[in-house]
C-alpha cells in the first residue's frame, strides 16, 4: 500500500472525498425531485421544488476544501449555489431539504427556499444577490473578533461577483480593519452565459487581493487537496487575528447556471463530464491505496441512504398554511 | 451673584466676537450646577454653556446676538 | 413611556433634538456593550449632523467607529454582527445616498428575519438625516421614508420633537427587529441651521422610552386634522397658533412612526374633525400621503366632510435656489392654505 507523503493525511483525504459524495448525491437528488413534476414541457412554478434551482455539481471540492477547516461555530455566507458549502459545513439535511421544499419543518418554514437557507446552528446564511454574501460575513467576524474568540467568517461568490461594488468594498474594509475573514471565489468560468475574460479585465482574481493588501492564492484545476491546503493558510491567517485572505478556485459548472439552463452558450460542453472531480479523486485515492472499491461504494451507500432519508423528511412535512404567510416579518 | 460669560474660544485675537446661538433655559427660570443653558458659536465651532452655580438665571443676550468673547451672557442668582 | 422623577431644575432640562439623539444613545450604550455606532464621520466629527456628538470622547473607538466611504460593506457588516447577537447603530449620512447600499438594507437587513422563519434577528439601527430648505440640492435634501416603509421588513420611526428623539431612539436600540431611524436636518436644532425654536424642549431625563408604531395628538383641535411628521409638525403646529387667531381649531397628529403607521389615531382624528389635512415633505405620489388617505378612505370615507388635502413635495427633484426650494417644499404658506381649502 502506498500514501503521498506530502498532502493531507488519508483521514483527512477520506472525509474530503465523503463530503463531496454526499454534497454530489444531494445534488442529484434535488435534481430529480426537480425536474419530476415540472412537465409538460418546463414550468418553472409548478411542482414539489418550484421556483430557479442553482445546483452545485462540479464545485464540491471547493466547499470541501474549505469546511475542512471550519467548526459549526464559524460562519458561512453563501450564494444562490449554497448546497455544496451548506453541506460541507454540517447543515441538517432534513431542515435543509424540508426549506427547499417549502416546507413548515424547513429552516424558515417554507419562507426562504433553496436561495435563502439561514441556519443560526450552523451559522451558515446565503443569498440570492449577487457579492451581497461577502458584507454580512464581515459583521460576522467582527463580532467573533470583538468577543475574543478566534471563530473566523468564511465568505462565498463566483468570479463573476468579484466585479461587483460589494466585493470590492469587503476586501477593503476586511482588510482595513484586520477581520477574521476567508474570502472564497468560486471561479466556474460562467457568469450564468458570459464567460470569465469577457467580463474579468484580469485573469485570476486572486491577483485583486494585492490590490487591498491582502495575500490571495489561486487554486487550479479543481483540485481539492490544493483547496484543502490553501484554506488552510488562509483559516489559520484569520484564526490566529491577521486578517482575511482570498481564494480563487478554479473550479467546474457541471450542469447548468439553473435548471432549465440548455447552455447553448457553452462550446464545450460535450467535454465537460470528463472533467468531473469526484470520479478522478475517487481513481487517485484508489491508486494511493486510500479506498477501494468496497470502500467507494460503501461511501456512496451511505450518502445516498442519508440523502434519501432527507427527502422523505422533506416530503412528509407540512406544506405551510396560508393563514400565516404574515408571521416573522418583525421579531 | 455669578456671571456667566462667553467662553474664550480664540486665544489669537481676545476681543473676537461669537454667536448666542442657543438658549436652553428661560429668563428668569431655575437652573441647576453643570445644566446646559447655551450655545455658542464662532468661526463656526460650537461649544456648549454649562451653569457654573444653581441658581435663578437672569438673560443678558438675546439668541443670534454677537456677543464679544469674555463678557456676561447672563448672571446666575 | 417612563418618566423619573423630576425636581424643578430638571423639569426645565432642555436638549435640542440632537443632543435628545445622543443621550439616547449614550444611555443604551451605557447599559449594553453590544451596542455600537458605526458611520462616516461619526467618530472625531461627532456625525455631520450631530447625531453622534461626544460619544467618542466617552466610548472611545472601538465602539464609536468612523468607517471608509462604503455603505453596502459597512451596512452589511452591522448586518452580519447584528445576526451574531450584536446591537449596532449603522448611519447612512444622507437618506439621499440609499442608492448605493439599498440591497443591503431591503433585502437582508429587512428580510433575514421572514426568511429564515423567525429564526434568525436583526436587532440593528439604521440611522439617517433626511430633509431639506437649506439648498443642499437634489441629491441631499431628500426625505425618502415612503421608500424605506414601503418595503417590508423593517421598522420606520420619524421623530420630531426633542423627547420624542430621545424616546424613539431608546426604543429603536431595544428592538429586535431592524429599525430604520430617519432624523429631519432641520428639527436637530444645529446653530449652523436656521432656527428652529421647537427643536429645543424639555427632554425626561433618565432611562425614556416612546413606543414605536404610536403617533401623538401634539396639539388638540376640532375644525381640522393635521396629520403630519418630522419638520413639518414644527410648521403646523406654528400654523396652528397663527390660525387660532382666526378662531380656527387645528389638530395636530405627529405620526412618528410610519412602520407599524399608528392607523387607529388617523382615524380617531379624521373621526373627530371630519377635515384632514397630510403635511408630508416625501414625494407627492405612490407615498405616505397617500396612505394616510387611504387609511380613511378604505375604512369609511364618510368621515370626510370634506375632500382631504395633501401638501407634499410636488413629483420633482428637489431645487437648488432658495426661492424655488421654498416653492416647493410643504412650509407654513402652503399649510395655511390647504387648511383654509379643506375648511371650504
Amino acid at each position: 500500500m502506498s500514501s503521498d507523503t506530502t498532502g493531507p493525511g488519508a483521514d483527512v483525504r477520506r472525509s474530503l472525498y465523503e463530503t463531496m459524495v454526499l454534497s454530489r448525491t444531494y445534488e442529484e437528488a434535488i435534481l430529480r425531485e426537480y425536474h419530476a413534476d415540472k412537465g409538460p414541457g418546463f414550468d418553472i412554478g409548478k411542482g414539489l421544488v418550484p421556483g430557479e434551482m442553482h445546483l452545485s455539481a462540479g464545485q464540491e471540492p471547493v466547499a470541501a476544501g474549505v469546511c475542512a477547516h471550519l467548526t459549526t461555530d464559524d460562519a458561512v455566507t453563501a450564494t444562490h449555489r449554497p448546497h455544496h458549502f451548506a453541506i460541507a459545513h454540517g447543515m441538517d439535511l432534513d431542515a435543509m431539504t424540508a426549506e427547499i421544499f417549502g416546507r413548515v419543518d424547513g429552516l424558515g418554514k417554507g419562507r426562504g427556499g433553496h436561495m435563502h437557507l439561514f441556519d443560526p446552528a450552523t451559522h451558515f446564511s446565503c443569498s440570492g444577490i449577487i457579492a451581497e454574501g461577502y458584507p454580512p460575513a464581515l459583521g460576522m467576524a467582527f463580532a467573533f473578533q470583538r468577543r475574543g474568540t478566534d471563530r473566523i467568517a468564511v465568505a462565498v461568490t463566483g468570479e463573476g461577483a468579484a466585479n461587483q461594488g460589494a466585493f470590492h468594498e469587503s476586501l477593503n474594509l476586511a482588510a482595513l480593519w484586520k477581520l477574521p475573514v476567508v474570502f472564497v471565489v468560486e471561479d466556474n468560468d460562467w457568469g450564468i452565459s458570459v464567460p470569465r475574460d469577457q467580463s474579468t479585465a484580469i485573469p485570476s482574481n486572486a491577483d485583486r487581493a494585492a490590490a487591498y493588501g491582502i495575500p490571495g492564492e489561486r487554486v487550479e484545476d479543481n483540485d481539492v487537496e490544493g483547496v484543502y491546503e490553501a484554506a488552510g493558510r488562509a483559516v489559520a491567517r484569520a484564526r490566529a487575528g491577521d486578517g482575511p485572505s482570498l481564494i480563487e478556485v478554479h473550479t467546474l459548472r457541471l450542469w447548468g447556471h439553473f435548471e432549465g439552463d440548455a447552455q447553448g452558450y457553452r462550446p464545450e460542453l460535450a467535454e465537460v463530464p470528463e472533467h468531473d472531480p469526484i470520479p478522478r479523486y475517487a481513481a487517485r485515492l484508489a491508486e494511493a491505496g486510500v479506498l477501494d472499491d468496497a470502500a467507494i461504494e460503501q461511501v456512496k451507500k451511505l450518502a445516498s441512504e442519508r440523502v434519501e432519508a432527507a427527502v422523505a423528511f422533506a416530503k412528509s412535512s407540512a406544506v405551510p398554511d396560508p393563514s400565516d404567510a404574515l408571521e416573522y416579518v418583525f421579531a | 451673584m455669578t456671571e456667566v460669560p462667553f467662553p474664550v474660544m480664540s486665544q489669537a485675537d481676545p476681543a473676537a466676537v461669537g454667536i448666542l446661538a442657543t438658549w436652553y433655559v428661560r429668563d428668569g427660570e431655575t437652573v441647576g450646577d453643570g445644566q446646559l443653558i447655551a450655545e455658542v458659536q464662532m468661526d463656526k465651532v460650537d461649544m456648549d454653556v454649562t451653569a457654573p452655580v444653581a441658581g435663578t438665571i437672569r438673560l443678558s443676550a438675546a439668541e443670534g446676538e454677537e456677543v464679544t468673547q469674555g463678557s456676561a451672557i447672563a448672571v446666575i442668582e | 413611556m417612563t418618566i423619573t422623577d423630576t425636581t424643578a431644575a430638571q423639569a426645565t432640562r432642555r436638549l435640542n433634538t440632537s443632543k435628545a439623539m445622543v443621550e439616547a444613545i449614550a444611555q443604551e450604550m451605557r447599559a449594553d456593550p453590544e451596542v455600537f455606532y458605526l458611520g462616516e464621520d461619526v467618530g472625531a466629527y461627532g456625525g455631520i449632523f450631530s447625531s453622534t456628538t461626544g460619544l467618542l470622547d466617552e466610548f472611545g473607538p472601538t465602539r464609536i467607529i468612523d468607517t471608509p466611504i462604503s455603505e453596502t460593506a459597512f451596512i452589511g457588516l452591522a448586518i452580519g454582527a447584528a445576526t451574531e447577537g450584536m446591537r449596532p447603530i449603522a448611519e447612512l449620512m444622507f437618506a439621499d445616498f440609499m442608492g448605493v447600499c439599498l440591497d443591503q438594507i431591503y433585502n437582508h437587513m429587512a428580510k433575514i428575519h421572514y426568511e429564515s422563519g423567525g429564526n434568525v434577528k436583526v436587532p440593528m439601527v439604521l440611522t439617517t438625516a433626511v430633509g431639506g430648505g437649506y439648498s443642499d440640492g437634489a441629491q441631499h435634501s431628500q426625505t425618502l421614508w415612503g421608500t424605506f416603509a414601503h418595503l417590508p421588513g423593517m421598522k420606520v420611526v420619524v421623530p420630531a420633537l426633542p423627547a420624542d428623539a430621545k424616546g424613539l431612539m431608546t426604543s429603536a436600540i431595544r428592538d429586535d427587529s431592524p429599525v430604520v431611524y430617519m432624523f429631519h436636518k432641520g428639527v436637530m436644532g444645529l446653530p449652523w441651521m436656521a432656527k428652529n425654536p421647537r427643536s429645543i424642549d424639555v427632554v425626561p431625563e433618565g432611562d425614556y422610552a416612546v413606543p414605536i408604531g404610536k403617533a401623538n395628538v401634539v396639539r388638540e383641535g376640532t375644525d381640522v386634522s393635521v396629520v403630519t411628521l418630522s419638520l413639518s409638525v414644527h410648521h403646523a403646529l406654528d400654523v396652528a397658533e397663527k390660525l387660532e387667531a382666526d378662531g380656527i381649531s387645528v389638530e395636530v397628529l405627529d405620526l412618528r412612526s410610519l412602520v407599524p403607521l399608528d392607523r387607529d389615531a388617523i382615524l380617531e382624528t379624521v373621526g373627530k374633525t371630519g377635515r384632514l389635512v397630510v403635511v408630508d415633505e416625501d414625494y407627492h405620489s405612490f407615498g405616505l400621503s397617500g396612505e394616510v388617505v387611504t387609511t380613511v378612505a378604505e375604512h369609511d370615507p364618510a368621515l370626510f366632510t370634506a375632500p382631504p388635502e395633501r401638501v407634499t413635495l410636488p413629483d420633482t427633484p428637489i431645487p437648488y435656489a432658495h426661492s424655488l426650494e421654498h416653492a416647493v417644499l410643504p412650509r407654513h404658506d402652503r399649510i395655511e392654505a390647504g387648511i383654509r381649502k379643506v375648511l371650504g
